[in-house]
């Protein structure tokens, strides 16, 4: 059946036939194809064909060409996902009141947004207490705060302490920065509930916490 | 002005030869007849330089300048001394200046003059620098690694990507991988006439292969369609043929024509490579990418490009960790592998240790400058001016 | 944690006991330092910490070597202050009773006399010590060294400010509330406080100008003899390295210190006296050979410098080279003597907390499995300068410390503590490491000046050389060409360009009564010697190759070696014509690579190319994995073949092991040279019956030879191992 399908796809590429091409790829979608299959099964097929005909000679260079044209116009129907889904998970990140480094928080903040979480930047030079207004405001629950020198990585505590103050023990506060990475212990002392590495340690300590909190029922 | 002396020429003669013990000796003797030539000092900059001697290269460059402050190969060494022994950023950029105003189109000078600025914290200028360093010369790839480096820096890895891509495609030795997988190398002889090559398919291939080398597109085409016609099936002159697409920016009939090869014979290395550069150039694909270099980083574990292929496809999926261990392979591999000193260095970004990344940026400008030749290019420069 | 192996098939089976309930921590970050640290064996003693300093007394201690450096040399206890116990006659601590310092291996730091950049000299040591010398103590430091201000004792010729003699005494009697010794250097420069600026000076040369000598001379006197009897005073320190650098030769530098030692000798014959270079450093900055003039210490120092580290290891921190940096000047600093590891810390702020950790972890651990006869960490608190963040260098090396402007600790601060509790638990009366018979020999070649490149060349190939024997796990210490060869069974000669002829002499002899030379070909030609000693010929030198290729004829002979093609710039390789040696491996076309020939009693092994050089000159941080399996495979197989290989067998090369043997029982101390996590796999010669960490816990009952420890990056770890 799929190579019914690319048949068909190949056969609307030469025919310079956008249309046709869309439509078989959208047959298959709904026939239970799933998006990230259908490159592997159905467009790269349809490829191998078309470059099988070019080189037997069956189709002459133009019509090779505009097959091409063609095969761009609909390749983003055959691609998987460009970019990550929204998780639906707001993240609050920003640099500790005082501390104006901001090259690993905006690292952090961007591979985030790249995994399709909601992430609110709130900069350097951030106030213990903004981190809790803007959580209100969002509703967001996890936070995650970068410190890159020793005082600020302590003056975490306040972000701990601003968020008990209120009644927002259920936030989630995750820390990076050269002093955490250093001192594992320092992370519990103000009261973190995970360290962020770089960036990867970021996407995993998220993930983590959305697969719990998810498994839990909770919002993330 | 004077030329250079016989003892002067002898010490130079040994240190184009890489023979460094003796030239270092042969300056030494010339020192002894003129303490004050500014090219005795300077050819032992270079030779220390060359080992790694960064203190006795500034010292010796430091003399040659004083001695006459036009000596822009003097300018190089010692720049490249201050960055290399490190925490002399201050004194480098001044010296990096100084060499941009003494050869105003000496692009290296304005790279190094923005690494300098970037390991100083003054990423404003750093980023000028290297703009300009791409308005002299826009296929300076470093300049492009560096601003990648510094979007990674200020916008993640997402916007950065492009430029490393960018950078990549700038640098020769992607294309120096498709040929090694093709088993050809570069034997200094002239690629034939297409129309006299014996209609074999032996000829034919070798032939193909020698235009494209010599990036004579058209002709290794038309050569590629000649065996085309009698073997619709030869999965390596599709891979060629794939090669010859991409190199004409036309990823589709890349794609078409190596997937194709691959129906035919998935022992085809040239055709996984087209296949992995082609995917990475789609978006969405960074997984289908990864997949496929692997594949052929497994196949020729030996080569450094496939690890380098492999985790810039691994940049684009998050996997970083996993892209430091290619990189780290490919480092190993090849320790001049410039791209992989960066592409190393932002993953280590992304992990928060600077100093090891600004270490491995400086490692890449050491390569760097070594394989383009600079310094002999700026003192056959210089020597032509004094004599 | 330790875990137990069933064998070598099931390296990851589960142990009988949990690994939580074997011992506090594996992890580089201790875990007794933390809120949660379990099973903590040295946790506060009743009465808190003012309780705690009156045990500090019975830890006082001298510096000693924990056994002399090169097997055969004389016991340094005739280096003992006469009023110091001698170390045989103190009992160890009773078990279970954890000591808070390890009395042979002392802990310390310096005490710079400025905090802050916009200080002026007069400010010298104008705080009141108290609190800081409280800290120290808590921190189970037990030595400081502070540094003298010419400058603000003597404003005037030949009279003394009271103000500032106050302020020494205030130092003095801080550190003897606080149990505390005192190194009092007298002339050292800082770059920031003027101490030897003094005014009256005329710009005279304080290193040799006589006038200057004479009233550094009567300065000396009189310090040293107001405090002659002051138990709070460990040595006199005549100088530090920023002060040397400003002799132009060896000779004014040796005059210099002989006049000074005198003086501190007329006046206190007791009491050690130190001059604080590094030789090898300062002969790299300076070109001046400090060995004559360090010849009377009774402590040698030795001190990684930023410069140096840029000439030697010019790399990240924590891997490749720079990792080993500070235990190799150790070893080369010896020269028979104990060394205090001197001016431990990074040099800069380049790096993050956790680099820095990692080094200073890194160090202190070196240290201690190097016989270093102590540790001086760089500074106590950093210095309050202009913020330039968020990178500033540290030309003149003064500004990090273990605790931030603010005096808060950073995390350095706890890998000293958690090292100091380490190290407190391993009594170096009780365990001795075990003897380095394998050495690698530095030429006297280095000492050559310009345009001699060797002097450039082989401090980097011997420190390539030393980190192979380390990686082989073959205990090694660094030896000088002059120097005896008797107490070693194994020595390796990596790359040198040429020996002296005297040397070759001593070598052949030595081979031949039963010695184990390893020696790489440096370049140029070879001595007659060659052919006898290694049963080569020697057909001239066939030049730089771009690639090192290697086919192995006699497999297993050298230990299991492997056919390999690598890049890597050789820059010599010598032709051989076989003349008796066994050809062990050739290059690509069968020209011999690795020889061994049987000359007398002993063994002489032949490389045809420089590889430690070649290494070193590449990338060391990415060598060729095959060039240095290559160079371990062969150290291993030759030392042991000479009777002196690893004490443990390790499947980590990137793992150093320290062997402290005991009685019955032994510690095992490993350190991770490499900044990823690793699974170590241990093999003992006998059946470990239980294993535990030194700082406590309940034991691990293994009842085998194999082990499985997994280690944290740059992570240490010392196991207490009981046998049947």
């Amino acid at each position: 059946m799929a190579d019914d399908d690319a048949a068909r796809l190949y056969q609307a590429f030469v025919s310079q036939d956008p249309a046709t091409a869309i439509s078989v790829i959208e047959q298959a979608r709904d026939g239970g194809m799933d998006q990230g299959a259908l490159f592997d099964t159905l467009f790269a097929p349809a490829m191998a064909l078309l470059g099988g005909a070019w080189a037997s000679g069956a189709i002459d260079e133009y019509t090779f060409t505009q097959a091409s044209v063609v095969a761009e116009q609909i390749t983003s129907f055959a691609t998987p996902p460009a970019t990550a889904q929204d998780t639906g998970i707001t993240v609050l990140v920003g640099s500790m009141h005082r501390d104006h480094h901001t090259i690993d928080k905006d690292i952090i903040a961007a591979a985030l947004k790249d995994a399709g979480h909601r992430v609110i930047d709130l900069g350097a030079d951030v106030r213990p207490s903004e981190f809790l207004e803007r959580a209100e405001e969002t509703g967001a629950r996890i936070v995650l705060v970068s410190a890159q020198m020793m005082a600020t990585a302590r003056a975490v505590a306040r972000v701990r302490e601003m968020f008990a103050a209120a009644g927002r023990d259920d936030m989630l506060l995750l820390v990076s920065g050269g002093p955490f990475a250093a001192d594992p212990a320092l992370a519990r002392e103000v009261g973190a509930n995970g360290v962020a590495r770089g960036a990867e340690s970021a996407l995993k300590l998220v993930a983590r916490i959305a697969r719990d909190r998810l498994g839990a029922g909770e919002r993330p | 002005m004077t030329g250079r002396s016989q003892q002067v020429r002898l010490a130079e003669g040994l240190a184009r030869q890489g023979h460094v013990a003796p030239a270092v000796n042969a300056c030494y003797q010339a020192l002894r007849i003129d303490e004050s030539d500014p090219f005795v000092h300077c050819l032992l900059a270079e030779l220390m330089l060359s080992g790694d001697f960064y203190d006795e290269a500034i010292s010796a460059a430091s003399r040659a300048i004083e001695l006459d402050p036009e000596c822009a190969p003097a300018y190089l060494a010692l720049g490249l001394a201050y960055d290399r022994r490190g925490g002399m950023w201050d004194r480098s950029i001044l010296v990096w200046h100084e060499l941009a105003e003494v050869v105003p189109d000496l692009v290296t000078a304005h790279v190094q003059l923005g690494e300098a600025f970037a390991a100083a914290a003054f990423e404003e200028e750093a980023i000028d620098a290297w703009r300009r360093a791409l308005e002299l010369d826009p296929s300076e790839a470093r300049a492009m690694y560096n601003l990648a480096v510094a979007a990674l820096k200020r916008e993640g890895m997402a916007t950065a990507l492009p430029g490393f891509r960018k950078a990549g495609e700038l640098d020769p030795s992607q294309d120096d991988l498709f040929f090694s997988l093709a088993g050809v190398y570069d034997d200094g002889e002239e690629a034939p006439d297409p129309a006299d090559v014996p209609p074999d398919r032996k000829s034919r291939i070798a032939a193909a292969y020698g235009l494209a080398f010599e990036e004579d597109y058209f002709a290794a085409a038309e050569l590629i369609r000649l065996i085309l016609d009698e073997d619709a099936d030869d999965a390596e002159a599709l891979g060629l043929a794939s090669y010859l697409y991409l190199k004409q920016e036309a990823a589709n009939e890349a794609m078409a024509c190596a997937l194709r090869a691959l129906t035919i014979s998935t022992r085809t290395p040239t055709a996984v490579y087209c296949l992995g550069v082609a995917f990475a150039r789609r978006q969405g694909l960074a997984r289908h990418a990864a997949r496929v270099f692997s594949a052929l980083a497994k196949a020729v574990p030996d080569e450094p490009m496939p690890h380098v292929l492999l985790a810039e496809s691994l940049l684009a999926l998050q996997r970083f960790s996993a892209a430091r261990e290619s990189y780290l392979t490919a480092v190993a591999l090849d320790p001049a592998c410039v791209r992989a000193r960066f592409g190393l260095a932002a993953v280590l970004f992304t992990e928060g240790r600077h100093a090891e990344a600004d270490w491995e940026i400086r490692r890449a400008a050491y390569h760097d400058t070594r394989r383009q030749g600079l310094f002999w290019a700026l003192y056959d420069e210089y020597a032509e001016g004094r004599s | 944690m330790p875990t137990r192996r069933k064998g070598p098939r099931d390296r990851r089976s589960a142990a009988p006991r949990t690994p939580a309930e074997a011992a506090p921590a594996t992890e580089a970050a201790s875990a007794d330092d933390r809120p949660d640290g379990a099973a903590a064996p040295d946790t506060p003693v009743p009465g808190g910490p003012a309780a705690q300093s009156e045990g500090i007394a019975a830890d006082l201690e001298p510096l000693a070597d924990h056994g002399a450096d090169a097997p055969g040399t004389p016991a340094p206890a005739d280096a003992l202050p006469a009023e110091e116990p001698t170390p045989a006659a103190e009992p160890a601590p009773a078990p279970g009773r954890a000591p808070r310092r390890n009395a042979l291996f002392p802990l310390g730091v310096n005490h710079y006399p400025l905090d802050a950049e916009t200080s002026g000299w007069d400010d010298w040591y104008a705080a009141d010590p108290e609190a800081d010398f409280a800290a120290f103590a808590e921190a189970r430091l037990t030595l400081v060294r502070v540094f003298l201000s010419w400058k603000s004792l003597e404003p005037q010729v030949g009279q003394y400010a009271d103000a500032a003699e106050d302020r020494l005494q205030e130092l003095v009697e801080a550190a003897r509330r606080h149990k505390l010794q005192l190194i009092v250097c007298f002339f050292a420069d800082d770059r920031l406080a003027e101490m030897l600026d003094v005014p009256w000076g005329r710009k005279r040369d304080p290193h040799t100008d006589p006038y200057l000598l004479q009233r550094q001379t009567a300065l000396i006197q009189r310090v040293v003899n107001r405090y002659r009897a002051e138990p709070a005073i460990f040595g006199w320190d005549l100088a530090n390295e920023a002060f040397c650098t400003g002799f132009t030769s060896a000779d004014d530098l040796a005059a210099w210190a002989e006049t000074m030692r005198d003086a501190v000798r007329e006046v206190d014959p007791d009491r050690p006296v130190l001059l604080s270079v590094d030789p090898e450093t300062l002969f790299r900055h300076t070109g001046v050979d400090a060995r004559a003039a360090l010849g009377p210490s009774e402590i040698a120092v030795s001190h990684v410098t930023a410069p140096y580290r840029a000439y030697a290891a010019e790399g990240p921190l924590t891997s490749g080279p720079s990792t080993y940096l500070d235990s190799f000047l150790l070893r080369s600093a010896s020269g028979g003597v104990p060394v205090l590891l001197d001016d431990v810390g990074v040099h800069s702020l380049d790096h993050s907390h956790a680099e820095e950790s990692a080094a200073v972890r890194t160090a202190l651990y070196s240290g201690l499995m190097n016989r270093a006869a102590g540790v001086l960490l760089r500074r106590w608190r950093d210095l309050d300068t202009e913020r330039r963040e968020p990178y500033f260098r540290d030309p003149f090396e003064v500004l990090v410390g273990v605790r931030d402007i603010d005096d808060e600790p950073k995390p350095v601060m706890s890998e000293v503590a958690s090292f100091a509790r380490v190290a407190a638990r391993i009594d170096l009366r009780r365990y001795t490491l075990v003897q380095e018979r394998t050495a690698v020999l530095l030429p006297a070649e280095r000492f050559e000046p310009l345009p001699n490149l060797a002097s450039l060349y082989d401090p980097r190939a011997c420190l390539q050389a030393y980190i192979a024997a380390k990686e082989a796990h073959v205990p090694v210490t660094v030896v000088h060409e002059g120097d005896s060869l008797d107490p070693y069974s194994v020595i390796v000669v990596p790359s040198a360009f040429s020996l002296e002829d005297s040397t070759w002499e001593r070598l052949s002899a030595w081979v031949q009564g039963g010695g184990s030379l390893l020696l790489s070909y440096g370049g140029g030609d070879a001595p007659d010697i060659v052919r006898e000693l290694f049963g080569v010929e020697f057909l001239g030198d066939g030049g730089a190759r771009a690639t090192l290729s290697c086919r192995i004829a006699q497999p297993d002979v050298l230990g299991h070696l492997t056919s390999f093609d690598a890049r890597l710039d050789v820059p010599s390789f010598a032709l051989l014509g076989q003349a008796g040696a066994t050809v062990v491996a050739t290059d690509a076309t069968g020209s011999p690579l690795l020889t061994l020939n049987q000359a007398g009693q002993g063994r002489a092994v032949l490389c045809a190319a420089p590889l430690e050089r070649a290494l070193a000159q590449g990338d060391p941080w990415a060598p060729p994995g095959a060039v240095t399996a290559l160079l371990r495979t062969v150290y291993a197989a030759v030392a042991s073949a000479a009777g002196c290989g690893a004490p443990v067998a390790c499947d980590a090369p990137g793992v150093e092991l320290g062997l402290f043997a005991g009685e019955g029982e032994d510690i095992l101390v490993l350190l991770n040279h490499e900044p990823a996590t690793v699974d170590v796999g241990l093999v003992f010669d006998r059946a470990v019956t239980a294993v535990a960490d030194v700082r406590g816990g309940q034991p691990v009952v293994v009842g085998s030879t194999d082990l499985a420890v997994p280690l944290a990056a740059n992570g240490a770890l010392a196991l207490r191992l009981s046998y049947g």
